[in-house]
């Protein structure tokens, strides 16, 4: 019999919302070390708003967001935002926007030394964007953002990496191989992983654990089963009624 | 090339101005750019006329008899730098409260805000005839009065802010790029905003005491802009931006001096020009 692995995260009572509104009510979940979670849900269900206050962007609205202490510090969480969010005026190379991942462990006002720069080089080859390091990262494709970007959350040597949508807005072969990378980080490097999406059969295919968001509420379960088409059609069959 | 000898003599009579407007042009590009990426070029164009606003209504203040009257310059100087720097700061202050909160258009209030300080300009000055002579020279940018003393302290507070810029460059950069990321390493965004913005604020009362609202903001703009067309990276972005507003500010003192015309306007005219050029020349290359 195996250890049930220790929480990272967990979530009490949490209600999430813009303003005063809520998005979300009173969710309660947790999130063991070393699992690959999905967070499925329609455009506007609130996973983006649920990430943006796990992270700390946005402020709840009521209850907890408790992390556990890895090695006595607070755990680092590594953050991959939707491509489409930065603004492209800024005149920075691949490189350059993976270095700021790094800025987590620099000091304000020192330079960034050649080993963080060398880890910034590393995380860029691991998620197969190495030739991407002198282009300008506006220049790139969405799928090559996507990989620069995911470098820059590994950047920050992340304890939690948290991904919102990184296959929208991409063409099936490379949407496949971002999937595949996520899968690799996950299985060779443990990493704990929480992937907001809207394709239920990638969560299905990649994650081991689902969290789907509808109508505000969270139905939460091991991905096989909570997204298995039986299941599937019982939620929204029961919602119908 | 005869002029140019002239005016950079060390016994040239507008020598300070010459050296103000070198000054100006090669630091208010570094602050301007900061404006051009986080797309904040509106609240360039209205922070200068609210400096101005804010030099008007102190001036205004010492007519009323609500200040002392100060009879040298260098009293006049430091009423106007606070008349100056407490509109700048507010209005900043204010407007970023707003983009926080995210509570209505920014840019509502901000083109309301030009406007308004603008009129109120007018209005305060032509009812004060202590501050009406001096400040009508600001408003047209008349770089031709510069004290010694006025000069050390501009060259000094710009030489501070280009430095601050290049030390937490890496700092200002993440948090205008991606302050959400910023914020999930546990920076402290709203602070280096705010850090950012007194740089801002602190450059643009400083410049438009020197050269007037115009000038400004055609140094504030105007280069970056122009080096935004023809940078491939952000180092070449900010030495670019700040190159072209240095040699400008010459250039822009030399044609003014030869051709007997007003060296503010000559000089945002001539950024015109370049800017013109860099466009062409971007059409070209890329």
């Amino acid at each position: 019999m195996t250890a049930p692995a220790k929480t990272l995260l967990s979530l009490d009572g949490l209600t999430v919302g813009h303003g005063r509104q809520p998005v979300l009510e009173d969710l309660s979940l947790r999130f063991a070390a070393g699992t690959f979670t999905g967070l499925l849900g329609a455009n506007g269900s609130g996973k983006t708003t649920l990430l943006k206050t796990m992270l700390g962007i946005l402020k709840p609205l009521a209850g907890r967001i408790e992390f556990t202490p890895v090695d006595g510090r607070e755990p680092v969480l590594g953050y991959a935002p939707q491509h489409e969010s930065l603004d492209p005026i800024y005149l920075l190379s691949s490189f350059e926007v993976v270095l700021m991942g790094v800025c987590g462990r620099v000091k304000p006002g020192r330079f960034i030394s050649q080993s963080e720069r060398d880890w910034a080089r590393h995380c860029l080859e691991r998620t197969g964007a190495g030739e991407l390091s002198r282009l300008q990262f506006s220049e790139l494709s969405g799928g090559q953002k996507q990989r620069v970007l995911i470098a820059r959350a590994l950047a920050a040597k992340p304890d939690f990496l948290l991904l919102d949508e990184p296959t929208a807005g991409i063409d099936a072969s490379v949407k496949q191989s971002i999937l595949d990378l996520l899968r690799q980080l996950h299985e060779e490097q443990r990493h704990t992983i929480l992937m907001a999406s809207h394709d239920l059969p990638a969560v299905r295919q990649y994650a081991q654990r689902a969290i789907w968001l509808r109508q505000g509420k969270a139905l939460e379960g091991p991905a096989a089963e909570l997204l298995a088409p039986e299941s599937v059609e019982a939620i929204l069959d029961l919602e119908t009624h | 090339m005869e002029t140019l000898r002239e005016i950079l003599d060390p016994h040239f009579l507008l020598r300070n101005s010459v050296y103000i407007s070198v000054v100006l042009g090669l630091t208010c590009p570094l602050v301007g750019l900061c404006l051009v990426v986080r797309r904040l070029v509106f609240m360039g164009v209205a922070l200068p006329q609210i400096s101005s606003c804010g030099v008007a209504f102190a001036f205004a203040l010492q007519g009323w008899g609500l200040l002392p009257h100060a009879h040298q310059r260098a009293g006049e100087q430091v009423l106007a730098l606070l008349g100056s720097t407490v509109f700048t700061l507010g209005a900043i202050l204010l407007f970023s409260l707003q983009a926080r909160r995210r509570r209505g258009s920014l840019e509502a209030s901000v083109g309301a805000a030009y406007v308004l300080a603008g009129a109120w300009s007018i209005l305060l000055l032509v009812k004060n005839p202590i501050g009406e002579h001096g400040l009508l020279d600001l408003l047209k940018g008349e770089i031709i009065a510069v004290s010694s003393f006025e000069l050390a302290v501009t060259a000094g507070v710009f030489a501070a802010v280009a430095a601050t810029l290049a030390v937490f460059q890496k700092e200002f950069l993440l948090v205008s790029f991606d302050p959400e990321m910023a914020v999930s390493l546990k920076k402290n965004v709203l602070g280096w905003d705010t850090f950012l913005l007194l740089l801002v604020g602190l450059t643009i009362s400083m410049a438009v005491l020197s050269v007037g609202p115009l000038v400004t903001f055609g140094f504030l703009l105007l280069p970056p802009l122009t080096a935004r067309l023809l940078a491939r990276n952000m180092r070449q972005f900010a030495l670019l931006a700040a190159g072209l507003g240095g040699v400008t500010a010459l250039a822009g003192f030399c044609l003014a001096c030869r051709l007997d015309l007003p060296v503010g306007a000559t000089d945002v005219a001539l950024l015109g020009g370049v800017y013109g050029v860099g466009f062409v020349v971007n059409r070209i290359v890329r």
